[in-house]
């Protein structure tokens, strides 16, 4: 039984974007039928996102592996296993759609909604900004 | 072998589930820093903070049974390991040594 008007999309988001996230989701599911407030949900989900998914892991820092003895950095590496995210090779940005479905897709909009192609030229030059600044931003200082 | 030393958010995390003891799980862990330590925690803050110390063994997990006002989800229990009891009395015995003799924390006497 899930609590009323709790916010699904955010819930969607976070199973989508945060692998493992069950324990969270139910959670903030059990919160949220104490404190009813979207606001607080949204928060918690998008900064559980955050953490999981841009917040850089403190561990990667290989001055801490040096300063252990042989054995315990064989132990500690083996446990320090590192998330990355799996490398889609289908040449389709969207899970569970291929190349063909892709074009039908892009073919519908050109019919129905020609205007769309803006807001993806808008979309993926709004996602190159992010991405030049992320890099700027995580640039190491030297 | 090197201490491991926690940082203020992990040490607060471990005590946490130590003093939570067997029903120790996200929510109960965020109440328990939040009423005890006076820190206002994001649960999502806090399971990144959990998962890093189970990768370094500082802390276990096992899956409860998933329950009707969670949507059908289960709870996730947490442990504290004896390595992060270990990194917990490390670290309470670093900090306790650079609060003495600091002359700007000394009591003042009337």
């Amino acid at each position: 039984m899930k609590p009323r008007n709790v916010p699904r999309f955010a819930l969607l988001l976070l199973q989508r974007l945060v692998p493992g996230s069950e324990p969270l989701a139910g959670d903030l599911l059990e919160e949220f039928a104490r404190r009813p407030s979207r606001i607080w949900f949204w928060t918690q989900v998008l900064a559980g996102i955050a953490h999981a998914r841009f917040v850089r892991d403190v561990e990667i820092r290989p001055l801490r592996l040096v300063g252990l003895q042989p054995a315990d950095a064989i132990e500690r590496s083996r446990r320090l296993r590192l998330r990355f995210p799996p490398v889609n090779l289908s040449a389709s940005p969207v899970d569970g759609v291929g190349g063909l479905g892709l074009v039908i897709l892009g073919a519908l909009v050109t019919v129905v909604m020609p205007q769309g192609w803006w807001l993806l030229l808008g979309s993926a030059l709004g996602g190159t900004a992010a991405g030049v600044l992320a890099i700027a931003i995580r640039r190491p200082a030297r | 072998m090197p201490r491991h030393l926690l940082t203020d958010f992990e040490l607060m995390i471990l005590l946490a589930v130590l003093r939570v003891g067997d029903e120790a799980y996200g929510v109960q862990i965020a109440k328990e820093i939040e009423s005890t330590g006076g820190r206002r925690v994001l649960l999502g803050a806090a399971y990144a903070a959990l998962d890093r110390l189970e990768r370094n063994g500082l802390v276990s997990s096992a899956i409860g049974a998933p329950t009707p006002e969670r949507g059908g989800r289960a709870k996730r229990f947490f442990q504290v390991t004896p390595r992060g009891l270990r990194a917990v009395r490390n670290t309470q015995q670093a900090l306790v040594a650079l609060w003495h003799d600091v002359p700007q924390l000394k009591e003042r006497r009337p």
